[in-house]
């Protein structure tokens, strides 16, 4: 029992010892953090005003002096990278590559490959903003790194709409077996406009039919008005998934050609497409929808149901007194029930713009 | 029949040592992987620009439900607080859950609400909505007023009035910082197919000063007892949670601040309306479906995004809350049975379950336990006193090296409190909280399972102050 109670006397004495270890450590680490972010900041300061001085001369001179001067300091400097590159674009962006080339690009390309996320991680914010888009393709393997890394990997490669960026993406993507569906809608949705022509020849190839889908949707959601004869083709696919997808689409592209198709649509069979192509026809706004959108009120299912309300709700006049007949029936009182809620909903934005 | 109650006094010495030394390495375990975890954390999100995350167009717009039942003194700024918080796309559920008082008065004054006739899918169940009211001056709120239910029950309410496809869970008495949705919502970027809840870490609003909705100088609760909470919170949060979350056992997101997505929550059939511990509830049973589906998911907990909430500061109201969530953590446990040691749900049902059920479910009953017996052996002069001093202290010492470590992590992690001093009166607080505080909570908690089994349902509200006004720096 004796050796017993030294043993824990002995982890007593230990304990306290480390708790007080803990402690004056804290303290110490505040005092040490001060001094350091002191020092760090007075660099920032220093390494900006030589930037601005940069920036306000035309030749590259001082932006190659700055960064030999200042390359012993990547930390510093990359913080001042990023924080001035969200800020400038165009020519002064310029005197900042410059900056990047000589002090941080042999580097940043070097950790790309590290086995530590945070330079991986570091090295594709630096490199999204500053990278020659030709040394791209070194950047497309990190879509399948960490997610915190793929996310940076995606908002760098979309900085960079150049044709030679579209081309490694979609490249990527066609022949990709097994692609990261998020990462690819995530860069080809921020690219935008741009991705129209890669996009257009895509559809035109032989890929999988989840691919299909998925740059369908991309036509409408960013959305690519050209495009529209290109997925009026897959109205009539046999897939489900594509035909929600194309009835989506019609819905994002808004053209009043697309109206013959989003009726045909609403009485498919897919109850997912039906609510997709009411939800379209409503946003289309037309009049020809109004007797299909007052039909798919009183369908079974409520996404269907719901969809219909918001349509004839931005019908207008013609809408209002559909609601209104809809509202007074009596063999659907939930139909009945949700067009009062449409009629007062609109009631209380008029009240509200009169206000 | 002494010689036997000695003998049984020694084993059950060594059994409660041992149970002590497991508890407790545990937590120290789980404080070095939090360690480890913050760090990489804060380098990694060192790069990470929430602006970005704003002007993202992948960031998925968030139904923010708050459920309210007496909350008149608060409510008000708790709302401002949601409606000015940074995130694109976005609207605020308050669900008036039938309070006494004048909560809903004090919302329909404050906004101009208007009542609108709504007709909404009820997908889980929840008790009749009285009206629903919207705002005609802020399109994104949104006040639900139902029957008394309870917090769960509003939570569905809210779950069906929800347009979006996430939906964030909150506490109407809290107030959540400006960039937190954006710092919480970044997994769901991140990882969008797997990840289907993230977590933030909660904070103490006692002490310091709010100004239109949002916390602007924080300082140490004066109250002792919010003190003590002070470092449980940290415990729990910066220790606990994290490390927990790190090796995929995280069972609980809190309810007064998490992130979910609907389409999930709703196939699990939303909140169970009879559950008062609804946050753990909901998690375990999140784990449950997605493992029966066989579906990879992943819950994370952030220790960045940060919520503000009012705590106790009278013994009663602390021991009504702490009473409340030990009957929740009983009775989702007995709903979750199966779960425990069952090697279909992997480390779910192998360590995490099995560690809550020892250590937080059953650790108050060991630890009442304990101080009876001794009292008993004291009684029947049994003790040996060296050894039971020797004992006590170390139970002291683990006890404050562990909080003095959950103090280092909240220097790692946000370091809020601006000055050196508070980080040394805290220090002293981690020596004092093992007398009388921590004995305290274990007695309640045992209450707990005594009121459980009489079928004690009430939800033991505690009387807010609401938040302080900003008081100018002298």
């Amino acid at each position: 029992m004796s050796h017993f109670v030294i043993i824990i006397r002995a982890s007593v004495y230990v304990l306290i010892f480390f708790a007080l270890l803990i402690l004056f450590y804290i303290v110490l680490r505040r005092i040490y953090q001060q001094v350091n972010d002191k020092r760090f900041n007075l660099r920032y300061v220093r390494i900006e005003e030589g930037l601005l001085n940069a920036l306000s001369t035309s030749g590259p001179e001082s932006a190659v002096r700055l960064a030999e001067e200042y390359k012993r300091f990547p930390d510093v400097l990359t913080k001042l990278l990023l924080d001035y590159a969200k800020l400038l674009s165009g020519p002064e962006r310029e005197q900042l590559k410059i900056i990047f080339r000589i002090a941080l690009e042999k580097k940043s390309l070097r950790d790309l490959r590290s086995r530590r996320t945070i330079r991986r991680l570091r090295a594709t914010r630096l490199l999204g903003f500053f990278i020659d888009p030709l040394k791209m393709g070194s950047m497309l393997k990190l879509l399948e790194d960490k997610p915190i890394v793929r996310l940076a990997a995606v908002q760098a490669i979309s900085r960079l709409p150049t044709p030679e960026t579209l081309g490694l993406v979609f490249q990527a993507f066609e022949s990709d077996l097994c692609p990261n569906i998020h990462s690819y809608i995530n860069i080809i949705l921020s690219l935008g406009a741009k991705a129209e022509v890669n996009i257009h020849e895509a559809l035109k190839k032989p890929i999988s039919q989840e691919k299909i889908a998925l740059l369908i949707e991309l036509v409408g959601a960013i959305p690519l008005r050209s495009l529209y004869l290109d997925i009026l083709s897959f109205a009539d696919h046999p897939e489900k998934e594509v035909r929600i997808k194309v009835a989506r689409a019609l819905g994002g592209l808004s053209i009043p050609d697309s109206v013959p198709v989003l009726i045909r649509l609403a009485s498919d069979t897919a109850w997912e497409v039906q609510a997709q192509a009411v939800k379209g026809l409503g946003r289309l706004k037309s009049p020809e929808a109004l007797d299909i959108l007052a039909e798919a009120f009183f369908s079974k299912n409520w996404h269907v149901r719901f969809n219909a309300r918001s349509g004839l709700m931005s019908l207008g006049e013609v809408g209002v007194k559909r609601l209104e007949e809809i509202s007074q029936q009596t063999r659907d009182a939930y139909a009945a029930a949700m067009a009062a809620m449409a009629l007062h909903d609109l009631y209380l934005s008029c009240e509200q713009m009169n206000t | 029949m002494i010689g036997l109650l000695s003998v049984l006094f020694h084993i059950f010495s060594y059994l409660v040592l041992i149970y002590f030394l497991l508890l407790n390495g545990f937590y120290l375990f789980f404080i070095i992987l939090s360690f480890f975890g913050i760090s990489r954390y804060r380098h990694r999100t060192e790069y990470v620009r929430m602006e970005e995350i704003f002007l993202s167009p992948l960031a998925k717009p968030i139904s923010i439900i708050a459920p309210a039942y007496n909350e008149e003194n608060s409510i008000v700024e708790s709302v401002r607080n949601l409606l000015s918080l940074e995130y694109p796309q976005y609207e605020v559920i308050v669900v008036n859950d039938g309070s006494m008082d004048s909560t809903l008065k004090k919302l329909i004054e404050a906004f101009g609400l208007k009542k609108t006739q709504w007709v909404f899918r009820k997908v889980a169940d929840h008790k009749p909505i009285r009206c629903i009211y919207i705002c005609p001056t802020n399109t994104k709120l949104i006040v639900v007023d139902k029957l008394n239910g309870k917090k769960a029950d509003a939570m569905n309410a809210g779950l069906n009035i929800a347009h979006y496809p996430l939906f964030c869970a909150i506490d109407s008495d809290c107030l959540i910082d400006r960039d937190s949705l954006l710092r919480v919502v970044r997994p769901f970027l991140e990882d969008p197919e797997r990840t289907v809840g993230v977590g933030g870490i909660i904070r103490l609003v006692n002490g310091c000063s709010v100004k239109s909705g949002q916390v602007t100088r924080i300082r140490l609760p004066r109250n002792i007892l919010a003190r003590f909470q002070t470092l449980e919170y940290f415990r729990a949060f910066l220790g606990g949670r994290i490390g927990m979350s790190l090796i995929k056992s995280i069972l609980i997101i809190s309810g007064a601040f998490g992130v979910f997505r609907k389409d999930i929550v709703l196939k699990c059939g939303g909140y169970r309306s009879a559950s008062i511990g609804e946050d753990l509830d909901l998690v375990v049973r999140l784990r449950k479906y997605l493992q029966d589906h066989k579906t990879p998911y992943a819950i994370h907990f952030l220790p960045d995004p940060i919520c503000w909430t009012e705590v106790p500061e009278t013994l009663k109201a602390l021991g009504r809350q702490r009473n409340r969530w030990h009957r929740g953590l009983i009775e989702a446990f007995i709903y979750n049975r199966r779960m425990i040691f069952n090697p279909h749900y992997g480390v779910t049902g192998l360590f995490a379950m099995p560690f809550y059920l020892f250590f937080e479910l059953l650790g108050p009953l060991i630890e009442l336990a304990g101080y009876m017996i001794f009292a008993l052996c004291l009684f029947l002069g049994l003790v040996n006193y060296p050894f039971a001093f020797i004992f006590f202290l170390l139970s002291i010492a683990l006890g404050t090296l562990l909080s003095v470590s959950a103090l280092l992590l909240e220097e790692f992690s946000l370091r809020r409190f601006p000055r050196t001093s508070d980080v040394l009166l805290m220090a002293v607080y981690c020596i004092l909280e093992n007398i009388f505080y921590r004995q305290y909570l274990a007695f309640v908690r045992c209450k707990a399972f005594f009121d459980y089994l009489h079928g004690k349902k009430e939800w033991g509200a505690m009387d807010k102050k609401g938040f302080s006004e900003e008081i100018p720096c002298p």
